[in-house]
Formats: structure tokens, sequence, C-alpha cells
């Protein structure tokens, strides 16, 4: 079943078009990796998906919901949840906040029940804070709870930041660059991380720079080039596609 | 509960008492009783404002709604007779209807854009208390607006006393300061310390940021509203200059030179400056240009303002004893 169907997605600022006339689909149970050399859209790909850009023309489908044109929190609530390429967290909050309001959508959330904190809304924050334990153990945060995020080394934000995301229990999780700016050490933990939150039943989208990455852990790979899609299939299709190679090497790729 | 937490709850419950006793300490001063009486009002409307800062914005409006609470509550009184008790609560509806329906484009701007647009409203709402003579009474504004009694277990309670009035005012400023309080430590305060810090996340966690914004815009305006709904029935008589731009900012001073980060902030802020300024009140106009001194030497010398001094004294003692 697809999960993400994009059609015919046009992005266009100005007189820039970032992106022209895409279609991709997500599949349930995949981790699709969107590559592409700089400039060529993938940003504004997920920026597009989660709705912080209007939409210019085209459609985007989440389990067959129209969630083009929806607000990014009307379209997290949908179970489709997103990281940034830059680390961004709740910089003066601890570890554990940080993630106890990402679990906002699952928290039975009211004015009312907060200011009143009756019974029903002690138990339902009781609740979140587990969950957000249970999340930070996962992403092997537990020793780091009350720490503020800001001091956390990179490798531990970048943890941090997708422990926000899956606070909101995504069917589908994108994440921009996870392993940008990351030693080897990092980076192996991130792919072991990638594979487990698969394996815990979310689909994820992925972009990412380093190929071994991509390659490692990709079950389809879509190829971006000046906002069109030049190549899509499975890891060994596109390292063996010359278009492919040319978007990245130039025509002469010999050179490599 | 840790030793922090424990100091908190001490302080508040230290001020809390000495505000009860302060009329019988100070002998029954009429003077001081007018003092204590401005560091309530100042108090509560300084504490509302903090309460739009923890979501990221400084309203320049905010002295404008208190001012349509005044005048609400006092033209309920002088053309309908309605006491204060009936007058307060539609003055703080009014200037929540007021601020629900400008807050739905004022809360779109951001940053220096929203201090422009509020200062615009703030102006507005001046403008139109001075505009209409003969409903709002012009720059003349409005007089004999009377402090109401009270019939309690057949006691006649005349708040013409300032005694009476005091606790009146202490009543309610400690109400608004406590609800707010409730409000910043549950999860809707968290809310607005994620969106202050960082936006684009907080939506995309799934919180409706446009929302919360409006609404706790409105909340924090119907404050205002019952602060000048008191302000008026005290002074007896208000005019348009009473809510300007410069009521606005010295609020904001107060919560500045007090802290941003807790509630104590501004409620410190607001007593430590009223006092000052009670005693600059020989000087005249040099009171303005102290209190931008103070307001530039808290941020360049105390940054965090008077609310990070016991962390300071802590920090100071425990290295003391290290050593």
């Amino acid at each position: 079943m697809q999960l993400l169907t994009i059609d015919r997605l046009t992005m266009q600022f100005g007189g820039l078009i970032a992106i022209k006339e895409l279609s991709l689909t997500v599949a349930e149970g995949e981790i699709h990796g969107v590559i592409g050399p700089n400039g060529a859209g993938k940003t504004t790909l997920f920026n597009a998906i989660s709705g912080r850009h209007r939409v210019t023309k085209g459609r985007i489908l989440f389990k067959d919901h129209v969630i083009s044109g929806l607000k990014p929190h009307a379209i997290v609530s949908q179970g489709l949840a997103r990281t940034f390429q830059h680390v961004t967290l709740f910089k003066n909050f601890d570890v554990l906040k940080n993630v106890m309001v990402g679990c906002h959508l699952h928290s039975g959330y009211s004015y009312w029940g907060a200011f009143l904190n009756n019974a029903r809304t002690r138990q339902a924050e009781a609740d979140n804070e587990r969950r957000a334990r249970d999340i930070l153990a996962f992403v092997g945060l537990s020793e780091a709870l009350h720490e503020p995020a800001a001091s956390l080394p990179h490798g531990h934000q970048r943890a941090l930041g997708i422990a926000i995301a899956l606070a909101s229990e995504p069917h589908l999780l994108m994440l921009d660059e996870p392993c940008a700016g990351m030693n080897s050490d990092e980076t192996r933990t991130m792919i072991d991380l990638i594979e487990r939150i698969r394996q815990g039943g979310t689909s994820i989208m992925l972009i990412e720079h380093d190929m071994k990455v991509v390659m490692q852990l990709c079950d389809r790979i879509t190829v971006l080039n000046f906002g069109t899609k030049i190549a899509e299939g499975t890891p060994d299709e596109i390292l063996k596609n010359p278009l492919v190679h040319e978007a990245y090497l130039g025509t002469n790729s010999n050179v490599a | 509960m840790t030793s922090d937490q424990r100091f908190t709850t001490l302080a508040w419950l230290a001020t809390l008492l000495a505000a009860l006793l302060l009329p019988v300490l100070s002998g029954f001063d009429r003077y001081i009783l007018h003092v204590a009486i401005t560091i309530t009002l100042n108090v509560a409307l300084a504490t509302s404002l903090w309460l739009i800062w923890t979501l990221g914005f400084i309203s320049f409006a905010h002295a404008g709604f208190m001012g349509i609470g005044a005048y609400a509550s006092a033209l309920l009184f002088t053309k309908l007779g309605w006491p204060l008790w009936a007058g307060m609560w539609f003055g703080a509806l009014i200037a929540g209807a007021i601020a629900l329906f400008i807050s739905l484009p004022l809360m779109r701007t951001r940053a220096v854009y929203f201090f422009m647009a509020s200062w615009a409203v703030g102006e507005v709402i001046k403008r139109v208390f001075a505009y209409y003579r003969d409903f709002f009474g012009g720059w003349d504004g409005i007089f004999n607006i009377a402090p109401p009694k009270l019939l309690l277990f057949g006691l006649e309670i005349d708040f013409a006393s300032r005694v009476a009035y005091y606790y009146l005012a202490l009543i309610l400023c400690a109400l608004i300061v406590l609800a707010i309080a409730r409000l910043n430590g549950s999860r809707t305060g968290m809310i607005y310390w994620s969106i202050h810090q960082n936006e684009t996340l907080a939506q995309h966690i799934g919180i409706d940021v446009f929302r919360h914004k409006v609404i706790c815009f409105t909340v924090a305006c119907i404050f205002a509203g019952l602060t000048g709904a008191l302000y008026a029935h005290y002074h007896t008589y208000i005019n348009p200059k009473s809510f300007d731009i410069w009521k606005s900012e010295f609020a904001l001073v107060h919560i500045i030179v007090g802290g941003l980060s807790s509630i104590g902030g501004p409620v410190i802020g607001a007593v430590s400056l009223t006092i000052v300024d009670e005693l600059l009140r020989a000087t005249g106009y040099f009171r303005v240009i102290f209190f931008g001194v103070v307001l530039i030497a808290t941020v360049l010398l105390l940054p965090g303002g008077l609310e990070t001094i016991p962390g300071r004294l802590r920090r100071l003692i425990r290295s003391g004893e290290r050593r």
C-alpha cells in the first residue's frame, strides 16, 4: 500500500522553480532515500510535504487523504513527522521536557484541564513522562534526561531531534540529513537507530549526502536534479544508472 | 521539593504575609496605602504583560487594554449606575473581546513588526477615547467614578476607605498572579515557552501556534482589563493619558528589571520600581530619565534582572565555602 503519494508537485518561489512536476510514492514499511546534488530541491520537497511551504501546484496524499494545503500542525496530527537539517531543539528545556512537549498530540491536552490540574490531567502528564522516558531510552539518551538540550554533543542533539519527532507517534518519519556532520561512530549509531525505528513499524523518508548511509539503509532511492526526478530504484539500480553519475560528476565521469 | 523550590515557596508566602500586614505595620498611613495600591495595580499589569512575553512577544498595547477595562467599568457606573462588582467583570470581558478581535491580524505579525503594530493599537485605543468627546469625555476623561460599597453579614464596607480598597486590590492582584503562575506551570506554559524558543519546531510537533497566540493575548488582556477597572474606581477619575504608551513602557521596564524568565520577575520588578518611582516623585521629570538609566544598568550589570539575585548570592556563598 502506498503511504505517501506525491502527484505532479510543482514548487515555485517567485521566478524560481524549485520543484517541477515531481511524482513520487513511498510505500508502507520502506526506507525511501532522496538524494541529489546541492540545490536539487530535496529540502524544498520536505518543506512542501510537511506544510512548511505552500504547494504551488499538484497534490500530496497521505494515507489517501489530501494533505497539501493543511497547516504543519494538522499534517503532524495525521501521522507525518519530520526533523530538520540544522539541529532544532527547544534549547532552554532539558532533554526530558523537549520530548514531553513533543508528546503534545497525544497528551489529552486542554486549556481548562491544564489550568485546573485535575486528576485526569495529572494522569495524562504522568503517562506522557513515562512515554518520553521510553522514547529517550530507545534513542539512547536515558543518561541525559535532565541535561539542558543545548549542552548535548552533536550526535546526541541529532538523536534528541529524532526523539521529539517520534513523540508525535508518526507513521512516516522524514529525516533531513540525519548524519550530517557526524563522525563514523556517530553515523553507525544513527544507522542502527533508523533501522530500529523502521522495525517498530514507522516508514522513513530520508535525505542524506553520505552515500554509504543511503546505500546501506534505503530500500528505494529517488534521485533529484534541478527539481525533477532523474532516476528511481533500488540502491543497485541507482549505482548503475548513467544519468545519476552525470548529475553528480558531470559528463566526463571517467575522471572519478 | 528541592531547596530552590522551598526557597521560592517561602519567598512567596513571606511576600503575601507582608502585603497582608502592611496596613497595620504602616499605622494605616494614607500615603503608604496609596503607594501600596499603586503597587498592586502595577504588579497585576506587569504580570499579565509578562504572560504575553512567555510566548516571545512584548505588547505596547497592554495599557490600552487596561484602559478599555477602565473606561467600560467607569461608563457602566456613570451612565447605568452599575457598581464595580459588575463593572469590572464586564470591563474585563470587553477588553478580552476586543483583544480577541484585534489579535486575529495582530498575532500574525512577528518581532519588530509586532512591536510596531501593537504600538499602533495602543495609540489608536487612546485616540478613540480622546476623539469621542460625548461618549468617552475626550481628553478631559471621566469624573466621579465612585468606589463601591459592600454589605457583608450586615456590615457595610465602604471601599472609599483606603484600607478596604487596598485589600480588594491585593486580593484581585494575588488572584491574577496566581492564575498566571498556574497557567505558566501547566502544559500551557510549556507550550508557550516552546513557541517562544522555536516556533517552527513547535508547529511541526503538532502545536497549533496561532490558536495559542490568540488565546494567550486575549487572556492577558482580560487581566489587564480587570486591572483597569480597579484603577478607575480607585482614582475615581480617568483620562486617555492614563493609558498611553508610557504606561505600557513602564510595565515593560518593570518586567525587564525584575527578570523575564519566571513569574517572580514582574512581581519583584513592579514592587521595587514603584517604590523607587514614588521616592523620586519630588524630582519631577527626572523620574523618567532615572527609569531609562535603571533599564540600561540592569541590562548591562545584572542580566536576567532582580530575580537572579538569590541564585547569584547562593553561588557566591558556595564558591566561598569551597575556597
